[in-house]
C-alpha cells in the first residue's frame, strides 16, 4: 500500500474511496470511515465504539449512516454556514483530528506526529460565515485549503493556527477566498500562524486586518502562484519574521496603516542565508517572481522592509508610498516613507521595479547597508520635499545608501525634485548597465566617499546642483558618462575639495557651470573642453578631421539656472574662459583617441570649436 | 499533474454484527441508519443490546448466524419465542398460534432478527 500511496503522490494525485461509507456524527463533526478501511469496529463495555483508532462514547454519537459519500484520505472538510459550521473527517485521519465546533468557531486540535499513509491532513475550508474562524493547534505540518470560504470573525483572528510547523494556506483554483478578523480582539492578525506560513494555490485571497497585521507568522512566509490581496490593515500587510519569499503569483496590497511588508529577524542573531533557507533566520526578503503591487498612505511607512537583506531577482514591483515624512519620538529622528526600505543590504539581479514616493522625505529605495545592481530595471521617482521638525530633517532622495554601491548591470532610472536622486553615503562603482539620475534641485548624484565610473552608461542630470559629485575622489575608467550641472558655482562633474578628477578611460561629457580639475596621471586619457549653451537635445561630437571620436546628446530635461561658464582648458589655459552669469557652460570632454598637444574639433549643435587635447584641466 | 484519484472500493454490501455470544447479524447497508437509544442500538430492522454487541464489520456477504439470508432457524428451541413479539413482513403483529409457514421478524429485549417457519 506505501508503495501505492508514494507512486500516487509522485503524480499529484490523492486517493479518494467511492463506496460504503460509515458516517459517525457527534455533534456538528462527522467522521466518515469507508467500508474498505474500517476493519473490525469495536464495543467496549457497552459504552465505547471504536473505529480506525478512534474511539467514541456512545452517548456522544448523535447520528451513525452508511451512505456511499466519498472520503478522500487526509482530508478534513469545514463547511461553515452563517453562524455554524459542520466538520467532516476521513477516517484514516479521525484519530488523529479532534474537532470542536462552537457556532461558526471550529477549533482541531492535531495530534500526529508524522504523516499519516504518507501524506500531511489538509483541512478544506468553504462557506461562508459572519461569525466564524478556524483555530488550528498541533506540531506536525498541515495545509489549509481555502475552497470557496467567507469568514469573518468578529472577536478574533479568522484564521489562528498554533502549530508551529510549516502550514500551507492554498486558495483552490477558481476560487475567491476572503477573510476579515474583528476590530476588538487581541489577535496579531487575521491570518495568524505561529510556524511558517506557505501561501500558494491558483485561486484568490483577500484578507483585511482589523486588528493588527492582515498576514502574520512567527516564522517565515512563502508565496507562489496565490493571487493575494490585502485590502485593509491597521498595521501592516504581511508581517513575518526568519524571512519572506515571494516565488510568484499576484500580491496587492493596499490600506494597510504601517508598512505593506515587513519581515524582521526572529532570533538575536542572523544565521546568514542558507541552503534551499533551510533553518534560515535572515530578516531577509527575497522577491524572485510574481507581480507585487504595495500601496501605503501614511507617514513613514514603507512599501516592503527588510531587517535583513532585501533581494529581488525577478518579478514585477509597483510600489507607492504618498505619506509624508514624521518625527519619530523613540529615535529622536525625522523620517519619511521609503518604497523599499532594509535594515541590511540591497541586492538587485533582476525584475522590474516601478518605484514612487511623493511624500514629504519619501525615498524609493533606502538601504542601511550596501546596494548591488547586476541586472533589473529599476525606474524610482521622488516628488515630495524636505520633512523638518525642529532641527531634524528627512530629505526626499530616490536612492539613498548608507554603505556602497556596486552597479554591474541592469538599468536604473532615479528622479528626485527634492533633494539627490542618487546618493551613497559610500563609494558608488560603476562597471557596467545604465544609470540615469535626475534632480531638479540637488546634485543627481552623489557618493560620499570614491566614486568608480568603469563601464555601463551613467547620466547624471542636474537643474540646480551638480550632475555627479563625489566626496571623495572621482576615477573615470571606461563607460559612456554625461554629466550635466547647473550653473555656476554647480559642475557638470564634481570631486570634493582636496580630492581628485582622474580620468583613464570612458567617453565622457560634462556641462555645468564648471567642471572639476582633472589630474593627470599614469595612463591619463586626454580632455578637451570648451563652452556652449546647455541645451537638451543638442547633439555634441568631438571629430579628428572628419573622423568622429565621440558623440553625445544633451540629456532630456536638462534645463539648469543660469550661471557660469567654462573655468578654463586644457592645461590650465583657460581658452574656454567663464562667463559668469551668461548662458555659456562648461563643456569637459573626453575619449579614447585623444593625444596630448592635437586639436580637435568639437562641436555643440551648429558651433564648432578647435581645443587641444590634454591630459590634465583646471577646473574651479 | 495534479488531482484526485478515485478508486472503486470494494463492495461491502451488508454490516455485520457480531454479539457476545459469538452469534452474527447481518444488514444491508443500503440506506442505513444506526440509532442508538439509550442502551440499545436499532440498526434497520435489528435492534441490539449494545452491551452484548463485541463488533460490527463491514461485510461482502451476509453472514447471520444460521442462515446466508439472515434468517435464524428455529428446530427445537421454541424458548426464544418467549416474551418476543412476532410480526410478518408485512408488519402486522401475530401470535405464536398464528404463524404459519414463512418469515417472521421476532423482536426480544436483546435483538430483533428473522426466523422461518417451516
Amino acid at each position: 500500500m506505501k508503495k501505492i500511496y508514494a507512486l500516487l503522490m509522485t503524480l499529484g494525485l490523492t486517493m479518494t474511496a467511492t463506496g460504503q461509507t460509515l458516517n459517525v456524527r457527534v455533534g456538528s463533526v462527522v467522521y466518515q470511515f469507508p467500508a474498505d478501511q474500517t476493519g473490525e469496529m469495536t464495543y467496549t463495555d457497552g459504552k465505547k465504539l471504536t473505529i480506525m483508532g478512534r474511539t467514541f462514547k456512545l452517548s456522544d454519537i448523535d447520528e451513525m449512516t452508511v451512505d456511499a459519500s466519498e472520503v478522500k484520505n487526509n482530508l478534513v472538510k469545514v463547511e461553515y454556514g452563517t453562524s455554524s459550521a459542520m466538520v467532516y473527517v476521513a477516517g484514516n485521519v479521525a484519530s488523529y483530528v479532534l474537532p470542536v465546533v462552537t457556532g461558526g468557531h471550529v477549533d482541531i486540535a492535531q495530534s500526529n506526529t508524522a504523516a499519516v499513509d504518507d501524506d500531511e491532513i489538509i483541512y478544506q475550508l468553504s462557506g461562508s460565515s459572519a461569525d466564524g474562524s478556524l483555530t488550528l493547534s498541533g506540531s506536525y505540518k498541515c495545509t489549509v485549503s481555502l475552497a470557496g470560504v467567507t469568514l469573518t470573525n468578529p472577536d478574533g483572528a479568522a484564521i489562528n493556527i498554533a502549530n508551529s510547523k510549516r502550514i500551507q494556506i492554498s486558495a483552490k483554483k477558481g476560487t475567491t477566498n476572503s477573510l476579515t478578523d474583528g476590530a476588538e480582539g487581541a489577535q496579531k492578525a487575521c491570518i495568524y500562524s505561529k510556524g511558517q506560513i506557505q501561501l500558494q494555490g491558483n485561486g484568490t485571497l483577500n484578507v483585511v486586518g482589523k486588528s493588527k497585521h492582515a498576514i502574520k507568522s512567527a516564522s517565515y512566509i512563502s508565496i507562489k502562484n496565490l493571487t493575494l490581496n490585502v485590502t485593509s490593515a491597521v498595521s501592516d500587510g504581511i508581517n513575518c519574521e526568519e524571512y519572506l519569499q515571494v516565488k510568484s503569483g499576484v500580491v496587492t496590497i493596499s490600506g494597510v496603516g504601517d508598512d505593506g511588508i515587513q519581515c524582521d529577524l526572529g532570533g538575536e542573531s542572523s544565521t546568514g542565508e542558507t541552503e534551499d533557507h533551510e533553518d534560515e533566520d535572515t530578516g531577509n526578503i527575497y522577491v524572485e517572481g510574481g507581480t507585487l503591487t504595495v500601496t501605503t498612505t501614511v507617514a513613514a511607512t514603507k512599501g516592503i522592509k527588510a531587517q535583513g537583506d532585501l533581494r529581488i531577482s525577478d518579478g514585477t514591483l509597483t510600489v507607492n508610498t504618498t505619506g509624508n515624512g514624521t518625527y519619530d519620538s523613540d529615535d529622536k529622528d525625522a523620517k519619511g516613507c521609503a518604497c523599499l526600505k532594509t535594515d541590511a543590504n540591497m541586492v538587485i539581479s533582476g525584475g522590474q521595479l516601478t518605484l514612487k514616493s511623493t511624500g514629504t522625505g519619501g525615498k524609493c529605495i533606502k538601504a542601511d547597508g550596501t546596494m548591488t545592481v547586476t541586472g533589473g530595471i529599476i525606474n524610482a521617482t521622488t516628488t515630495g520635499g524636505t520633512y523638518s521638525y525642529s532641527s531634524s530633517k528627512a530629505q526626499p532622495k530616490a536612492i539613498k545608501i548608507d554603505g556602497n554601491m556596486l552597479v554591474e548591470g541592469g538599468s536604473i532610472t532615479a528622479t528626485s525634485s527634492g533633494h539627490e536622486a542618487i546618493e551613497t553615503k559610500g563609494t558608488l562603482t560603476v562597471n557596467d548597465g545604465t544609470v540615469y539620475a535626475f534632480s531638479s534641485s540637488d546634485d543627481a548624484i552623489n557618493a560620499s566617499s570614491h566614486m568608480y565610473l568603469k563601464g555601463g552608461n551613467v547620466t547624471g542630470v542636474s537643474n540646480a546642483n551638480d550632475g555627479i559629485d563625489t566626496n571623495g575622489n572621482m576615477y573615470i575608467e571606461g563607460g559612456t558618462i554625461i554629466a550635466c550641472g547647473s550653473g555656476e558655482p554647480e559642475c557638470g562633474l564634481d570631486a570634493a575639495e582636496r580630492y581628485k578628477l582622474y580620468i583613464k578611460g570612458g567617453t565622457v561629457l560634462g556641462i555645468g557651470g564648471g567642471n572639476n580639475t582633472v589630474t593627470s596621471t599614469s595612463g591619463s586619457q586626454c580632455v578637451l573642453s570648451t563652452t556652449g549653451s546647455p541645451t537638451a537635445g543638442t547633439t555634441v561630437s568631438v571629430k579628428n578631421g572628419s573622423t568622429t571620436l565621440a558623440t553625445f546628446t544633451v540629456p532630456t530635461g536638462y534645463s539648469p539656472k543660469s550661471g557660469g561658464g567654462g573655468m578654463g582648458g586644457p592645461g590650465g589655459m583657460r581658452p574656454g574662459g567663464g562667463q559668469s552669469g551668461s548662458t555659456k557652460f562648461s563643456y569637459l570632454l573626453s575619449c579614447p583617441g585623444l593625444t596630448s598637444g592635437t586639436n580637435y574639433t568639437v562641436t555643440i549643435g551648429s558651433s564648432s570649436s578647435s581645443c587641444r587635447a590634454a591630459t590634465s584641466y583646471s577646473g574651479r | 499533474m495534479a488531482g484526485t484519484l478515485p478508486t472503486q472500493a470494494e463492495d461491502y454490501p451488508y454490516l455485520t454484527f457480531e454479539l457476545t455470544d459469538g452469534a452474527k447479524a447481518s444488514v444491508a447497508v443500503d440506506g442505513l441508519t444506526l440509532n442508538i437509544n439509550g442502551t440499545t442500538l436499532t440498526v434497520g430492522q435489528e435492534t441490539f443490546t449494545i452491551s452484548n454487541l463485541t463488533k460490527m464489520y463491514f461485510s461482502e456477504t451476509d453472514e447471520t448466524t444460521g442462515s446466508a439470508d439472515g434468517i435464524d432457524e428455529v428446530k427445537t428451541d421454541e424458548s426464544l419465542l418467549d416474551n418476543a413479539e412476532i410480526y410478518d413482513l408485512k408488519g402486522r403483529k401475530v401470535t405464536r398460534a398464528q404463524m404459519q409457514k414463512g418469515v417472521y421478524i421476532v423482536k426480544t429485549k436483546e435483538r430483533t432478527y428473522k426466523i422461518m417457519v417451516r
